[in-house]
């Protein structure tokens, strides 16, 4: 404005440029719209996409760290533990972020991935020294450090989690992870220990490695012994290293303790003595079932041939087979003392009703019921001391066949007992209307139906309280259910003391007796039938079910032995000593105050042949 | 409220002190915030690289010294006259094609691109010079064809567009030899935008930018680097471990950011995730920490610059400054594309390009270039003033 006038001119000559304001508005406003998309952006990232975002982020950053639950403890009665678990170290790595090096080449120091997905160069030297560590042979572990699986599209990948090796002590766990190589962890498991080993094997069974329950109270109540895992969701830098958690961590809810009414030394007592009787009888196997007789609980259940659940050898199935609840065998005469007590209640029958078992057969639609002795007239009680065939069946035969069926239901034949055991057989009791007289004459005395000795020691709960049946349970109770009531109590008695007439000279069960205690049993000697289906092969199960002390019964024993094959195969030499052990040994643990003289034993004279019974 | 609406539009408008004080401060808040986060976005990286020494203050000192060089270097192109940048600017522009070529001989190569000269103390990068210096060049063009941008057609053609395409032809061709896409997309902008203003035929531009965007796409296709960053940022998604990764992170970062973000230093994906947090994807990390609060912050000031800027030129124009008009508003072009397009590749909304968040990201020369550009942008206003109160200039 100021300037010289001539210099102005010039100004204006030159710059002819009149700036048009539209374009500057143009651009500004173009400009201005652009600022505007870029809120318009960030809005919609920000605030209506971000879940999607922050679902994407945690999808490369979040990780859910497991965090185990102490699986709960097994106890008896006592509160022995009878499995426990501890804690233990798994090594696993990830052989996505790990890439092996041929032998000579070194991973570079200060070496850096270039990306999240940029494995770590490990040397052959590393290799060793963690194959060292872990105990294994280093081509071993480079396989599985170079694993490689097929994805799910098809495309073969490197998985991203393998173990190296599990259940390592926490020592050594640390030693490998002190050599600090990328790709190598470590997790926390649990490792089951059975301080009992083979001796509650089958009722407390095993977990595999993954800590799941596969056999006895294991599984079926993997529930309550799992507990629940709670977990941790963290956020990691790309190196791996937890920067926060994001999610409350939930803590893992451990296992309950189960309180079994197995009693640690009863059912040591009661393995013990079986092993012996299965082994000195050279039997393919055997079981035995303690149960008390006021409550209806297990106080000890074995079985031989039995297994170290602590090995984590495989295990054969034979071994794991849980005879005294899954195996069925046909009763014999041990099904006497149940036909009897029913025919005593039909009214029919008083003890000393006599039957005639005549020379000891009876045939009967082309099949001879036999005895080994001819007896001739015989009480009811005698019946039962001598265990007759003949006596039994004739008593079985003038009962109502709808009347017996009754009776043997009610006991729990044909029903499985309901322990809560996987598995558990219930037996055969065929519906009443298809009996024929034959077969309702063989069922008296324990032929042509089939029982577990579960069932048994269950049905003989009848005789040991007073007429009454409750249900077998292997926790321990605060207090017994309430019983129901089979028998009257004055006939459940009276079968009772006849039943201890058996075990004393005169009846087939004399091994049975203990020193200072009454007992009362029955033996049983069955033919197995053979695979063409009848009883021509020699073949026999061995049992004795019983009870003591008579005066007020604390404990139900039922010993079986299969297949005994050595000197005598009869229930009363092959069972009875076992039931006699374990009694014993039983009581005196219990404390259970004598209730005979302790020179009760009644021996069979010298030169008076031991009674034995053919089924 | 009228009164309050009437104050912060006199803040808006140029008011009687000597310089722009909302401009100023305005500016010294984007830089001191860049600062705060250019620590905040690199302590992770810089403690776990061996380069950094560990050392987690590594950036923050850099960034914090080229600041100081930045704001003197500034103070002194304030003190400078316009008409003095108008003199020397074809000098100026001939050295900084100078070292463009210099920068292809001798250049440091870091990620596939030769982009810095090694200066010992430190490294140059000419191409964020050559962005000021192509605002300074292309309004004393412009200005000097002043006689052929509204004449007929075939002057306008020849004598006023035909040297400017060659001149850039020559510039963008050294640019993208870096390459450096980022810095040639800018430097267009800044040319064609001030033929725009200048007066250049509208119509004819049209057919230019036409013509611009064929040759933009041309590039594009033969090159298979700029196509995987151009397909890679249409969906991330697809490839999220490859070609999007660097695009899904930061689209990630911002999702995590919400409204108000995870808070100063909480941020994730700065922790080795999201490659380039400190320079280039600077804004993500900024979204993630402070959310869309923060993130409105930094494009409402960047905004207010340009506006500033434009406003700055529009008072020129006023005053007959046609060389400070088109300056002024030539560095709004440039900090308006360069901030947008920045923005736009963090939001995933423009292919990766390698262009820095103008003041605030990471970047000693870039921070160096900006404040001297700051300097000229407060002296042309400034000049405004004392042609208003009177004095000639």
């Amino acid at each position: 404005m100021h300037a010289p006038p001539n210099t102005r001119a010039r100004q204006r000559y030159a710059q002819q440029l009149k700036l048009e304001r539209w374009r500057v508005w143009f651009i500004v406003g173009g400009l201005m719209a652009l600022f505007g998309a870029l809120i318009a952006r960030g809005f919609y990232l920000q605030i209506l996409n971000e879940g999607f975002l922050q679902q994407q982020g945690e999808a490369r950053y979040a990780r859910t760290l497991k965090l185990e639950a102490n699986r709960g403890m097994i106890t008896d009665r006592n509160g022995d533990p009878l499995a426990i678990s501890t804690p233990v170290q798994s090594i696993w790595a990830s052989p996505r972020s790990i890439k092996l090096l041929p032998s000579g080449q070194r991973r570079p120091n200060g070496w850096e991935p270039k990306d999240e997905k940029d494995p770590v160069p490990m040397s052959v030297d590393e290799v060793a020294k963690l194959a060292k560590l872990l105990d294994m042979p280093a081509k071993a572990v480079a396989v599985r450090l170079g694993a490689s699986r097929k994805g799910a599209e098809g495309k073969t990948a490197q998985p991203d989690f393998v173990w190296l090796r599990r259940h390592m002590a926490p020592q050594d766990a640390k030693k490998v992870l002190d050599l600090n190589l990328p790709g190598i962890y470590a997790q926390t498991e649990f490792r089951r220990f059975y301080p009992a080993g083979d001796v509650t094997a089958h009722v407390i069974g095993f977990t595999n490695i993954d800590g799941r329950g596969q056999e006895g109270f294991e599984l079926t109540r993997q529930e309550q012994l799992s507990g629940k895992p709670g977990s941790r969701t963290v956020i990691r830098d790309r190196r791996g290293f937890i920067v926060e958690d994001i999610s409350t961590v939930i803590p893992p809810k451990d296992g309950e303790t189960l309180t079994l009414s197995i009693d640690r030394r009863i059912q040591y007592l009661a393995y013990r003595e079986l092993k012996h009787a299965v082994e000195t009888n050279n039997a393919l196997g055997g079981g035995i079932v303690v149960l008390d007789a006021r409550t209806g609980e297990v106080l000890a259940l074995a079985n031989v041939p039995s297994y170290n659940p602590n090995s984590r050898a495989r295990i054969d199935p034979a071994r794991r087979r849980n005879r005294a609840v899954t195996d069925l065998y046909e009763p014999g005469s041990t099904m006497k003392p149940i036909t009897i007590a029913t025919a005593l209640e039909s009214g029919k029958f008083k003890p000393s009703t006599v039957i005639d078992t005549g020379a000891g057969a009876m045939g009967m639609a082309g099949f001879v019921i036999k005895d080994t002795h001819g007896y001739g007239p015989l009480s009811v009680e005698g019946v039962l001391v001598k265990s007759s065939n003949v006596g039994t069946a004739r008593i079985g035969l003038q009962l109502d066949r709808e009347y017996l069926w009754t009776y043997y239901n009610a006991i729990g034949f044909g029903q499985p007992p309901r322990t809560g055991f996987p598995g558990e057989a219930s037996g055969r009791l065929r519906a009443w209307k298809t009996w024929r007289p034959v077969e309702q004459a063989t069922m008296s005395y324990g032929y042509g139906l089939s029982v577990s000795l579960m069932q048994m020691a269950r049905a003989y709960q009848v005789f040991a309280t007073d007429g009454e049946i409750r249900p077998i349970t292997f926790t321990k109770l605060v207090a017994p259910p309430p019983g129901k009531r089979v028998f009257d109590p004055a006939i459940a008695r009276e079968v009772r003391l006849m039943m201890e007439k058996a075990t004393q000279p005169g009846g087939t069960g004399t091994r049975a007796q203990v020193v200072g205690y009454r007992v009362a049993g029955k033996t049983g000697t069955a033919k197995k039938l053979s695979a063409a289906g009848d009883y021509t092969e020699k073949r026999y199960v061995g049992s004795f079910v019983g009870f003591a002390p008579v005066s007020d019964p604390r404990l139900i024993v039922a010993v079986m032995i299969d297949e005994p094959r050595g000197e005598s195969y009869y229930g009363g030499t092959v069972a009875s000593p076992a039931f006699s052990a374990v009694v014993a040994g039983s009581l005196r643990m219990l404390g259970v105050p004598p209730d005979a003289p302790t020179d009760n034993i009644l021996l069979p004279g010298p030169d008076e042949p031991e009674v034995r019974e053919e089924t | 409220m009228k009164q309050l609406f009437y104050q912060a539009l006199s803040r808006v408008r140029p008011s009687m002190s000597a310089y722009d004080v909302a401009l100023t401060w305005a500016v010294l808040l984007l830089v001191c915030f860049g600062l705060v986060m250019v620590y905040s976005a690199s302590i992770a990286m810089a403690e776990v690289d061996k380069d950094t020494g560990f050392r987690s203050t590594y950036f923050l000192i850099r960034h914090g010294i080229f600041l100081v060089i930045g704001l003197t270097a500034g103070f002194v192109a304030f003190n400078i006259p316009t008409k003095t940048w108008q003199q020397y600017a074809p000098l100026l522009f001939i050295i900084g094609v100078a070292l463009l070529v210099l920068v292809l001989i001798h250049g440091r190569e870091v990620n596939g691109s030769r982009r810095w000269l090694s200066l010992y103390v430190i490294n140059l990068q000419p191409s964020e010079l050559m962005k000021f210096i192509v605002v300074l060049y292309a309004a004393d063009y412009t200005v000097r064809k002043a006689a052929f941008m509204g004449g007929d057609f075939v002057s306008s053609i020849t004598k006023g567009l035909l040297p400017m395409l060659v001149v850039m032809l020559v510039v963008g061709g050294l640019l993208l030899l870096e390459p450096d896409f980022g810095a040639f997309a800018v430097i267009t902008a800044i040319a064609v935008g001030l033929l725009f203003l200048g007066g250049f035929d509208w119509r004819l531009f049209a057919g230019l930018i036409g013509l611009l965007a064929l040759g933009f796409v041309g590039l594009v296709v033969s090159s298979p680097y700029r196509m995987q960053r151009v397909l890679g940022f249409l969906d991330p998604w697809q490839d999220p471990y490859g070609k999007g990764y660097q695009l899904s992170h930061s689209l990630i970062a911002f999702g995590r950011g919400e409204w108000t973000g995870v808070g100063l230093g909480a941020s994730v994906e700065k922790l080795s995730y999201l490659p380039e947090a400190h320079t280039d994807f600077l804004m993500a990390i900024i979204a993630e920490e402070l959310g869309f609060v923060g993130v409105a912050l930094v494009v409402c000031l960047f905004a207010f610059i340009v506006f500033r800027a434009f406003m700055i030129g529009v008072q020129a124009a006023k005053l007959d400054r046609t060389y400070q008009a088109l300056v002024a508003q030539g560095i709004g072009i440039w900090f308006g594309v360069q901030s947008v397009i920045n923005i736009g590749v963090n939001m995933g909304l423009l292919p990766t390009k390698g262009l820095t968040l103008p003041l605030l990201s990471f970047g000693g020369s870039g921070i160096l270039a900006n404040l001297i550009t700051i300097g000229v942008l407060l002296r042309v206003d400034y000049e405004n003033r004392q042609a208003l109160r009177g004095f000639t200039t």
